[in-house]
């Protein structure tokens, strides 16, 4: 889920197909996302107990004050829980923000300016041959003590290049548009032009990009999480507490359970919300 | 929009005719002159992968020179002394320039020879073993990846619109945002240790591999089920982008069979995008099967790179990477070739 | 990292290279192997997982052993002179016996009658001196055979092999019991894959850290039951619960609480456990610093709630302890007082030292071992309720190793040799002791360690190995709050595992399966 290939069917909602009106569905598609992430924004405020105090046994069974049971130190899995969300979805949304913002402005310069083109596209081609995983581990162990800086710097490192691709090529066929070359004859920047001019059209691409690197900060953030690079104990975080009780699955399933379907919905309902639109499918239909 | 795709080669990534429909191919072309200028391409597109790898090295090499501390310090025993640390660093040749060290790796390379570990054995001896397993866990995952992907999406891309379509969309996007270990965490508890329908784990034999295939299904199963869902979007993503096409359309005014139209028509000429679409997802695969071969004691490359990580073992490290790579890159020329087939027939 | 860093990294397999210098002498307290179900039965293949990482994979007998699975392997076909028992700590092996001149500086080995190569060839002097040179030459040989120079090895006849310490050292044959891995003579560095050795078993095939080996139909030690032995390394020991769980290997060495905790819900499963396995005590500068005055760091002691470390930390496996390194000596001090909880008495002495409770101490631990971190963390709540302000910082193992331990001012440390409180007191506590974590220097703990190692009669020895116990309890630098059993599971089918602590859970000679 790391790159933009997806961009086939997400990323092209945009140039808008005439005719089509807001959907219903599509709010609908919205609410599980909103809902979720407004429980698990409050969750901190929400968590009955201490998270890093021991209030029942080790991996003890749900129920007697503790609503899913102990975790490997007996602390409450429910409370961790909701307070795990906060910097999990903080980050990935920096991430997905940060990426997504800089490739829409590299983006644009690439496809206003060639030269600058290609070497974006040699980035991106040196990208691809490194997994994300084996990248996060060698930017975490160069900085470590960065935490979780450290685990949004490489996310926001080696997702540029998959972003700039999308958005290059959407902005391709506007750069060659009648009135972009005629700004670019008067001599505007490339920042004014790719501002006044590109963006502006490409609000659709822009919004579907930063739902997707949205999905896949989520998954680098947990995936690095649970290699333990970045939130460290005693923090609660979904991914960790995966990780750290999993041993102990079968004393109390809710320690990994609930923490592995709260990672999986998070992806899920924001998924669904930013694939909302779901261009192709009704063109295909009205065939 | 095949440009909007990684991986797509150098001339073609912004260009968006590259992946159009195919174009029947000029009759009174010279073969001779198109077969030159296709291996002219053919090493072209090679050279400029191994270019790239080289790159990726380089940055790599350098990245882990930058971690704090060495494989001379990281190797240390409680009580070694500062001596004996540096003379170990003069054993491990860490007290050159990198930039040598660097030369001295990249020119043994063609040979086979990925350097020696901080612990001073063969790299290529390390990951003997330990790579086949990794590609072979990886490779399983691909295939299935691919089959269900374009199973999937032709199915759904067959009924645009329908419950079909709707239900693997919605299945898709759920599977492809739920992380490998996630997955394989679910897995091991409801199908080993709750049901005991397969081994938990992989336990090797007397030739280091997997004592029974039984033990891969698990691991691949992690690797593949997200991917899959992935593809599958890409698939039909790309199966319904020429479904708007010229040569589509008037097949299907032709009235021929939705099936027929599906596979003969649209698949070819969507073929260059879902390459690589699915080549791409060989990187998330190799990565995966890292996290995975962990949790499955799976015998591969993720449990040496573990060990490397921890012990700051340069070449290791970029052993390993490199193999990747290489192995990614392998991949990406397959996808470059089958654009080229498709794409390159036409011009 | 790996992650776990790790476990990538990780924390996972948690035995670093540190530990198992720290274990080169270990055994344990326990005392018989476990009691049995019916009479042996000759046969069957045990299938045992260890852990260990690939990359740390080493074969030499010599080398440094970060994988349990390599020296589970490594012991099983190779010996040593002496192996860890329970009372006393050391038993005949390959030397079938011992004695010593009174100064206790020259000891002769007698080698076991019958003991052969597993090529046939009869083991001689030759080849044990030829051995424990090679063993002294690497670059741990001093710290394996402290006191024996290389020249001070030599055999006299072929059946008698002389060590001769530079100091009186009574307990010398202790030193011999886990590395000292006989080969035969010249050995070729090459060929140490390959060599045989002359232990209970033989090995078929060894493959990237897992192995197959076979029994030694002649061997000396007695009757070996078992056909053969499987070892199956295993990243961490989750995984190897898993295993286990699923009935895919019959013994899950060294696999944790929480493995054992399921197990014990099953019928098929059986816990093995086995007292004082692992020390993880706080080490509290002396020299200097905050923790310098003795008053200060006896509050830290009366701080600390014990019970409540070994029922979080170690879910309740493993025993209170008493601030005495070597918990699993035949002579550990029982009768010392035992210092529980007393917040009251740590204020007042907190007081009495001036001790600045506005400041924050950073307690620094890493995540080498499970429970390590966790310990700190607990220990800094309970500092808390007395009004002392703890910071936990966890570091990265390296940097841990590299830039806090020997030197930090209070950091968490583990050793897994107990079953001596003098091998440890000279590791750890003698002023000038290469180890000396606390930097501790107590004249009168020097002098008590030397009679207790060099006194010529018995009773002298133990009255001074009284007051060494005495005088840790009273101002070592280390608070130690419990100790971690070390925690096997098996299929019930397994018979007379050992119990020992440490790396005594690697005899698996008279192993057998009903």
């Amino acid at each position: 889920m790391t790159t933009a290939s997806a961009s086939t069917d997400t990323a092209t909602p945009a140039p808008a197909r005439p005719g089509r009106h807001p959907h219903p569905r599509r709010a609908l598609l919205l609410l599980p996302a909103a809902l979720f992430l407004a429980v698990a924004l409050a969750g901190p405020w929400l968590a009955p107990h201490p998270i890093d105090a021991p209030v029942t046994a080790t991996y003890a069974e749900a129920g007697d004050g503790a609503l899913l049971g102990g975790d490997q130190l007996g602390r409450d899995v429910w409370s961790r829980l909701l307070d795990g969300g906060t910097a999990l979805i903080g980050c990935a949304f920096l991430i997905g923000a940060a990426v997504t913002a800089t490739a829409a402005l590299l983006g644009c310069l690439a496809a206003l300016r060639p030269r600058a083109g290609r070497v974006l596209e040699r980035a991106a081609d040196v990208a691809i041959l490194l997994p994300s995983v084996l990248g996060i581990m060698l930017v975490a162990l160069a900085w470590p003590d960065g935490g979780r800086w450290a685990v949004i710097g490489a996310a926001i490192v080696l997702g540029i290049p998959f972003a700039v691709r999308v958005i290059a090529a959407a902005a391709a066929p506007l750069a060659a548009a009648g009135y972009v070359e005629a700004a670019l004859m008067r001599g505007e920047s490339s920042l004014s032009i790719t501002v006044r001019e590109l963006l502006p059209n490409l609000r659709g691409t822009v919004a579907a990009l930063f739902g997707l690197r949205f999905v896949e900060a989520v998954y680098i953030i947990s995936t690095a999480a649970f290699l333990q690079i970045g939130p460290q104990p005693p923090e609660a975080d979904w991914a960790l507490m995966i990780r750290e009780n999993a041993p102990g699955i079968l004393l109390n399933p809710w320690a990994v359970l609930a923490p592995s379907a709260a990672v999986a919905l998070l992806a899920i309902t924001v998924n669904l919300a930013t694939s909302a639109p779901a261009p192709r499918t009704q063109a295909v239909t009205s065939a | 929009m095949a440009a909007l795709t990684p991986g797509a080669p150098a001339a073609g990534s912004t260009d968006p005719a590259a992946a159009g429909p195919p174009v029947p191919p000029r009759p009174r072309d010279d073969f001779a002159r198109r077969a030159g200028r296709a291996a002219l391409r053919a090493g072209a597109v090679l050279l400029r992968r191994i270019l790239v790898l080289a790159a990726l090295l380089a940055v790599v090499f350098a990245a882990v020179e930058m971690l704090p501390g060495d494989a001379a310090t990281a190797t240390a025993e409680r009580g070694d002394s500062a001596a004996a640390i540096a003379a170990r660093r003069e054993h491990l040749g860490l007290d050159r320039p990198l930039w040598e060290r660097f030369t001295d790796w990249m020119t043994a390379l063609p040979t086979g020879d990925l350097g020696t570990s901080a612990r001073g054995e063969k790299v290529a001896d390390l990951l003997r073993d330990p790579f086949p397993n990794t590609l072979a866990l990886a490779g399983a995952a691909f295939a299935l990846t691919v089959a269900a992907s374009l199973a999937l999406g032709c199915l759904a891309a067959a009924r645009p619109g329908r419950r079909t379509d709707r239900m693997i969309g919605h299945t898709a996007t759920t599977a492809f945002a739920v992380p490998d270990f996630v997955l394989a965490t679910g897995l091991v508890l409801v199908l080993s240790l709750w049901t005991g329908l397969l081994p938990a784990v992989t336990v090797a034999d007397a030739s280091g591999k997997p004592a029974e295939w039984t033990m891969m299904i698990m691991p691949v199963l992690a690797l593949a089920v997200p991917q899959t869902g992935w593809n599958t979007r890409i698939v039909r993503g790309a199966l319904a982008d020429q479904a708007d096409a010229a040569h589509v359309e008037a097949a299907r005014l032709d009235g021929l069979s939705t099936t027929r139209v599906l596979l003969r028509h649209a698949l070819p000429g969507a073929l260059p995008v879902i390459a690589t679409g699915i080549a791409t997802s060989t990187g998330m695969l190799l990565g995966g099967a890292v996290v995975v071969e962990t949790l499955f004691n799976h015998p591969g490359i993720g449990t040496v790179l573990a060990g490397a990580v921890a012990g700051r073992d340069t070449t290791l490290i970029a052993g390993c990477v490199a193999l990747a790579g290489a192995a990614i890159t392998l991949v990406l020329l397959a996808a470059d070739l089958v654009r080229a087939k498709t794409v390159g027939a036409g011009r | 990292m790996y992650v776990n860093r790790r476990q990538v990294l990780m924390t996972a397999g948690g035995l670093g290279a540190a530990t198992l210098v720290g274990c080169s002498s270990q055994s344990g307290g326990a005392p018989a192997p476990q009691t049995t179900g019916g009479t042996p039965k000759k046969g069957g293949t045990l299938r045992v997982g260890a852990l260990g990482r690939a990359g740390a994979i080493t074969r030499d007998p010599h080398g440094t052993q970060s994988n349990e699975s390599d020296y589970l392997v490594l012991s099983l076909v190779f010996d040593t002179l002496t192996v860890p028992a329970g009372r006393p700590n050391t038993a005949p092996r390959l030397a079938a016996s011992w004695e010593s001149t009174p100064d206790l500086k020259t000891w002769r080995f007698k080698i076991a009658p019958g003991a052969a190569f597993h090529d046939g060839s009869p083991v001689t002097a030759a080849d044990v001196v030829w051995s424990l040179r090679r063993l002294r030459g690497t670059k741990s040989g001093a710290s394996r055979l402290p006191g024996i120079q290389a020249e001070n090895i030599t055999a006299d006849g072929d059946g008698t092999v002389v060590l001769v310490s530079d100091y009186p050292n009574a307990e010398l044959p202790l030193l011999t019991r886990l590395s000292s891995f006989i080969l035969k003579k010249d050995t070729p560095d090459n060929a140490l894959d390959k060599a045989p050795g002359t232990g209970p078993f033989k090995l078929d095939w060894y493959r990237n850290g897992n192995a197959r080996l076979v029994r030694n139909e002649k061997w000396y030690g007695g009757e070996v039951l078992l056909d053969a032995v499987e070892i199956t390394m295993f990243e961490t020991a989750q995984a190897m619960s898993n295993a286990i769980l699923a009935g895919q290997i019959d013994l899950a060495s060294n696999v944790g609480p929480v493995a054992a905790r399921i197990a014990e819900t099953r019928k098929d499963l059986r816990v093995v456990r086995r007292a004082d396995d692992m020390a993880m005590p706080i080490v509290m500068r002396t020299k200097d610093g905050p923790f310098a005055d003795p008053r200060v760091r006896e509050a830290l002691r009366l701080v600390v709630d014990r019970d409540a470390m070994v029922k979080q930390v170690l879910s309740g496996y493993g025993t209170v302890a008493n601030d005495v390194m070597g918990t699993g000596d035949p002579r550990y001090a029982r009768d010392l007082p035992q210092r529980k909880r007393d917040l009251a008495r740590a204020g007042q002495l907190l007081a009495e030292a001036n001790f600045d409770l506005g400041k924050t101490y950073d307690l620094i631990t890493t995540e080498d071992i499970a429970g390590l971190a966790e310990s700190a963390t607990l220990f800094a709540n309970h500092a808390r309720e007395a009004g002392i302000r703890i910071n936990v910082v966890k570091q990265e193992s390296g940097t841990f190793w590299d830039a806090t331990w020997l030197k930090g001012t209070l950091y968490t440390t583990y050793w897994g040799t107990n079953d001596s409180v003098l091998f440890l007191g000279s590791k750890l506590m003698v002023g000038d002791a290469g180890q000396n974590e606390a930097q501790f220097a107590d004249p009168a703990f020097d002098d008590a360690y030397r009679r207790a190692v060099g006194a010529a009669d018995e009773a002298g020895r133990a009255a001074a190995l009284v007051e060494v116990q005495k005088i840790q309890h009273e101002r070592s630098g280390y608070l130690l709050w419990g100790m971690a059993d070390g925690i096997d599971v098996a299929a019930a089918k397994v018979q007379n595992l050992p119990t020992l602590a440490g790396y005594g859970r690697v005899q698996l000679q008279s192993t057998w399966l009903r």
